[in-house]
């Protein structure tokens, strides 16, 4: 997986162009796994609010 | 964020509430979250195969964002309530006090002021994100045609429009992941008196007396 997006410029040379759009998947599922534990953690640990 | 004080509506519907927040930082909060909302789906859906006309829709979006933004930051700083949202020592001891009572599996024996240390940082996470998405994307209106102006590609070089598509990027993909855990505790049970109160404005004295430090947050009483 790439971090970033790149092209070549007419000389050859390597032009940054962006972010990879392959990471959108990573913040969705890093949102995911946040959520999820976050969840569990208050489900099964964590003592009840006031 | 809003200077402290009582409802002062009047009358029995209103008895016993504090506000929370006023309406134009409810109308600012709700305006933001539509527009980043739009811009995360015009940004991304296109991406992910969903085809449409998505760039006038992006940029004047964005154009309502930065004004919305602005709007915030100049009635803060006319009304001086910089100070609800700012981390001090207090926040650092909440902090603290909020990985002890975790790791001993008990309830924080602290109560925080208008605001816990976890919604600064969320505050300040989203500040530094919008506004560093804000900029890039200012900087890359000069690369489309707008009743305005004609596109300008040549403003700055290619190696440094290269980072400031990066930050934008960046900045894009990381509001996906803060905009899920914002939207997930704002509908936890235990957290829905405050999207009450960003959407009618107010919380009761009752949560008042228990989830906040009456010397930390000076209502009128």
């Amino acid at each position: 997986m790439e971090l970033f997006r790149v092209s070549r410029d007419i000389y050859g040379r390597e032009v940054l162009q962006g972010m990879s759009w392959d990471l959108l998947w990573v913040f969705f599922g890093l949102g995911c796994v946040l959520i999820v534990g976050h969840a569990l953690y208050r489900l099964i640990l964590a003592p009840k609010q006031r | 964020m809003t200077t402290p004080s009582r409802a002062n509506s009047g009358g029995p519907a209103t008895a016993g509430r504090i506000v929370r927040h006023a309406l134009p930082d409810r109308v600012f909060h709700w305006l933001g979250a539509a527009c980043v909302l739009v811009l995360l789906g015009t940004a991304f859906l296109p991406i992910i195969g969903i085809e449409f006309g998505w760039v006038t829709v992006h940029w004047v979006t964005g154009l309502v964002l930065i004004a919305a933004v602005l709007f915030h930051i100049v009635r803060v700083l006319v009304r001086g309530t910089l100070g609800s949202m700012w981390l001090g020592r207090a926040d650092a001891a909440d902090a603290l006090e909020v990985v002890r009572a975790t790791l001993e599996r008990k309830l924080p024996s602290r109560r925080p002021g208008k605001y816990s240390v976890a919604q600064k940082f969320i505050h300040h996470a989203f500040a530094v994100v919008v506004l560093t998405t804000s900029i890039t994307g200012s900087l890359m209106l000069a690369r489309i045609d707008t009743p305005w102006w004609q596109r300008n590609p040549y403003l700055l070089a290619d190696a440094t429009w290269g980072i400031v598509y990066v930050l934008h990027g960046l900045g894009a993909q990381l509001l996906i992941t803060m905009v899920m855990m914002h939207v997930y505790f704002a509908l936890r049970p235990e957290k829905l008196k405050f999207t009450r109160a960003m959407i009618r404005g107010w919380i009761t004295r009752r949560e008042f007396d228990e989830h906040h430090d009456p010397q930390r947050w000076q209502v009128d009483r």
